[in-house]
């Protein structure tokens, strides 16, 4: 062995035993281990300025943790389908004199991560920043991404420093889940910067569980625990937390594998088996999603009550169940049978031939419709298999489908602007949030809510549907309310309101070292009593 | 010691002293056409000929695809989803939705050469047009045929392509569509070039004074110059147009589902990367055969059209 050989041999045999004594391994920066690193579905950062957009991923990760809302969400369960709490608002009720008068009592002690105080008059200023064009703090980036929630806000008024007053255009019982979407932030901080929504945008401050720690543009995302959080039993357990916005479910299940990240949302159903062989912890539940078809109302084969059973009888729920891994429930209503309002809704189990009669009833054989769908998107699972397997069910049953491909954001403003835009859609598929009863069974049917100005899509109308709603709505009585509710469900399964196919298990996956999480029945999820290992 | 000299035709100068007896005249040359030289170096290029083969493979398969494709490219199957190479009959397995993936390939091979094909053979037409007008004509015709031009090559042909598509709306002819405009302007500016080399040569004007019309001078003068660097530059760009095509239809901007289109494939078999790697990556490979084989033969055909350099 020559000279030099010996001298590489015992420089190497020195750096494996400061290897081993970990002198020049590679280190974690300072309290890493209770890092939780999360991949979201997001193609990029939702904004910070307020309401978050990317859907209710936005709300998800950022919304709730930076901010808190009058009213919040009970995300503390899994067994139940969860409902509305008192977030900066600690009671509500309805003005016994005026069923359009909703009174809010404040919490009180309640800092900004900014410091500052929150108060009346942070609530009033808030409700002018989205609903108020003359205000001096009103964004049309907010008004826009709150808009759908304010379809029935009127004015709000303070009463003292601790309670205010919203009034609504109508009588409506169920106001309060709205409130659950309009998000509060610093008054203090929007003025200290001179209502600067960009410089906003780089240093938030709202009052929720997390504060804002950076940002590295549609890159990362890293919020650290508000230890002064007013609601003690939520202030976060790990060290922090790091949001990565990683669209592609590939890419989310390697970056779990190769420790990139500890917490992914909707693994490719295939990938899943690879997860589990990996220890991989896979989390799922039912939640208040659905996968449906949204039909179109005003011109084209759907307005025939026959042609949109026979859409019905016509999907094999089961294969579509089967093709994402089993990562879904069959949908044979609006809701899924969690839900108390479910009832007994008509069951369109398959059956071809009774799709094909009722097609030839119709006159409309082959059936020829135009579904618009998209690659891709929040809550679309996956969406190119499972519409081109739908789409061969169709015309298996008589149906001649053509599938109008378009990217997640162009359904978006089809989704948006409804059939007044594009009157040729037939169907549009898109998955939907059914968090409360007023977004999952009264605006997909009320002419209230008729597109562009609300979420009736196909602008869907009968004077039953409107009959129940208005009876809905100006019920106070809890239960006589859900019966209500329940009808209507019931009524929108006997009209056939939408090609129903399937409700997601909203899978995810998380590495062995990740503690704590509970997936509760919703869209929304607390990610603060999670800790993670070393 | 008297050698005999042996000589070409004509080579021996008048006043030379070799005697007549001492030369054998070596046979005529025979002096070939410019395409009959193309040919001949082809025919001795083994690498061209060998990925042309594969090419005129690709090509008969598509063509002949309802009589080779072992099962319906469109028929799903739940319980056959993923499976592995030789399952039940389906020697290169099944996709996410039980379709057999050979056919798939077969039929798939028809959309990528239409998508490769058909965009390089509007651009060619239309910008070989715009291009010899814009040469020919001069001046004004040519300042603004050519700057039009020049806003198109601000966009990097993958950025036009995605934007076009992205206006339009996705879909097959939408995504000729954008790809022909995505090759136009590159077309036209080799078609200018060319006839911009050639418009002022003495037999042109000598055409011009002879009182040939200006579509005769184009007709006869000008193509026959213009159409080799332009076929040349086209039979390049079909490789990139099967590669951009696929990329449309990857980001689900060009063919749409359920149509067996390799760019949609690998798109929607991407999510089954861990369970079926091996599949994923075929649709992956076709377009890399595909478009590597057009273009080696591209070069090939290139490097023998080259006889006057």
């Amino acid at each position: 062995m020559t000279c030099s050989a010996l001298k590489m041999l015992s420089w190497c045999g020195a750096m494996a035993g400061l290897i081993a004594g970990g002198l020049v391994a590679p280190t974690s920066p300072a309290g890493a281990a209770g890092v939780l690193k999360v991949a979201m579905t997001a193609g990029d950062l939702p904004v910070t300025t307020g309401n978050p957009d990317q859907g209710f991923e936005g709300f998800r990760f950022v919304g709730w943790n930076l901010y808190d809302a009058l009213i919040n969400w009970d995300l503390s369960k899994s067994d139940t389908a969860s409902d509305i709490k008192p977030g900066l608002a600690t009671e509500w009720h309805i003005d016994p004199a005026n069923h359009k008068r909703w009174i809010f009592t404040l919490r009180q002690g309640v800092k900004w991560h900014d410091g500052c105080d929150f108060s009346a008059d942070d609530v009033i200023w808030n409700f002018q920043r989205i609903s108020d064009p003359k205000a001096p703090q009103f964004f049309t980036q907010q008004f826009a991404l709150s808009r759908a929630y304010l379809t029935n806000f009127d004015s709000i008024e303070k009463i003292d420093d601790h309670s205010v007053a919203i009034t609504t255009k109508f009588v409506e019982s169920l106001f309060p889940y709205d409130m659950s979407y309009v998000l509060m932030i610093s008054r203090c901080r929007a003025q200290a910067l001179n209502y600067d929504w960009t410089a906003y945008a780089n240093q938030p401050s709202g009052t929720g569980p997390y504060r804002f720690a950076g940002m590295t543009a549609h890159e990362r995302m890293e919020l650290v625990p508000n230890n002064d959080y007013w609601d003690k039993a939520r202030v976060p357990k790990q060290d922090r937390l790091v949001l990565l916005p990683t669209p592609e479910a590939a890419t989310r299940t390697a970056a779990l594998l190769s420790g990139q990240v500890n917490f992914i949302e909707a693994p490719a159903p295939d990938a899943i088996p690879v997860l589990k062989r990996a220890n991989m912890q896979i989390v799922s539940n039912v939640y208040p999603h659905n996968w449906p078809y949204i039909l179109n109302f005003t011109r084209g084969p759907f307005t025939d009550l026959r042609v949109r059973q026979a859409a019905n009888y016509a999907i094999n729920r089961d294969d579509v169940v089967d093709l994402v891994g089993g990562m879904a429930t069959p949908q044979y209503a609006e809701v899924p049978p969690s839900l108390p309002y479910y009832g007994h809704p008509v069951i369109y189990k398959f059956d071809k031939a009774k799709a094909r009669a009722l097609l030839k009833e119709a006159n409309c054989l082959p059936c020829k419709v135009t579904l618009a769908i998209s690659t891709s998107g929040s809550g679309q699972m996956q969406s190119l298999p499972m519409n081109e397997l739908v789409k061969q069910q169709l015309e298996d049953a008589g149906f001649e489908v053509t599938l109008n491909v378009m990217d997640w954001n162009a359904l978006l403003d089809v989704s948006r602007s409804g059939v007044p835009k594009y009157p040729n859609v037939d169907g549009m598929n898109a998955s939907r949030g059914l968090l409360d009863p007023v977004s999952a069974i009264i605006k997909p049917v009320a002419t209230a809510y008729w597109s562009p100005a609300g979420s009736n899509w196909g602008h869907f109308g009968t004077p039953e549907a409107d009959g129940l709603v208005k009876q809905i709505f100006e019920e106070f009585e809890p239960e006589k309310r859900l019966a209500l509710l329940t009808r209507l469900h019931e009524y929108e399964s006997e009209q056939a309101l939408m090609i129903f196919v399937v409700h997601d298990l909203n899978p995810r996956a998380l590495s062995p070292k990740v503690h704590g999480f509970v997936q509760a029945q919703n869209w929304f999820q607390d990610l603060t009593p999670i800790t993670v290992d070393p | 010691m008297n050698e005999r000299v042996v000589v070409a035709p004509g080579a021996i100068p008048a006043d030379s002293e070799i005697a007549d007896n001492e030369v054998d005249l070596a046979p005529a040359i025979k002096v070939r056409g410019y395409w009959q030289s193309v040919l001949h170096r082809l025919r001795y290029d083994w690498m061209t000929i060998g990925f042309g083969l594969v090419v005129l493979a690709i090509v008969i398969a598509a063509i002949a695809a309802p009589l080779i494709a072992p099962f319906d490219p469109y028929q799903q199957s739940i319980v056959g989803r993923l499976k592995p190479f030789g399952w039940r009959g389906h020697p290169w397995g099944t996709d996410e939705l039980g379709r057999d993936m050979m056919s798939r390939l077969i039929y798939g091979g028809r959309i990528s050469l239409l998508m490769g094909l058909a965009p390089v053979l509007i651009a060619t037409v239309v910008g070989g047009m715009l291009g010899v007008i814009g040469g020919f004509a001069g001046r004004v015709a040519n300042t603004a045929i050519m700057r039009t031009m020049d806003v198109f090559y601000a966009f990097p042909s993958i950025l036009l392509a995605v934007a076009i598509s992205g206006a339009m709306g996705g879909g097959m002819i939408n995504g000729i569509i954008s790809l022909s405009l995505v090759f136009t302007p590159a077309m036209c500016r080799v078609a200018e070039t060319a006839t911009a080399q050639v418009k002022n040569l003495d037999y042109i004007e000598a055409a011009r004074a002879s009182g040939a019309s200006t579509l005769t001078i184009i007709r006869h003068h000008v193509l026959g110059n213009v159409l080799g660097p332009v076929f040349i530059y086209a039979s390049s760009l079909v490789s990139v147009s099967i590669l951009l095509a696929s990329g449309l239809s990857f980001l689900g901007l060009g063919v749409q589902p359920p149509e067996p289109d390799w760019g949609l494939m690998l798109s929607t078999l991407r999510q089954s990367l861990y369970v079926d790697p091996l599949g994923c990556a075929l649709p992956g490979i076709a377009i890399f055969v595909t478009s590597i084989c057009f273009n080696l033969v591209s070069d090939g055909v290139r490097g023998a059209m080259d006889v006057r350099g």
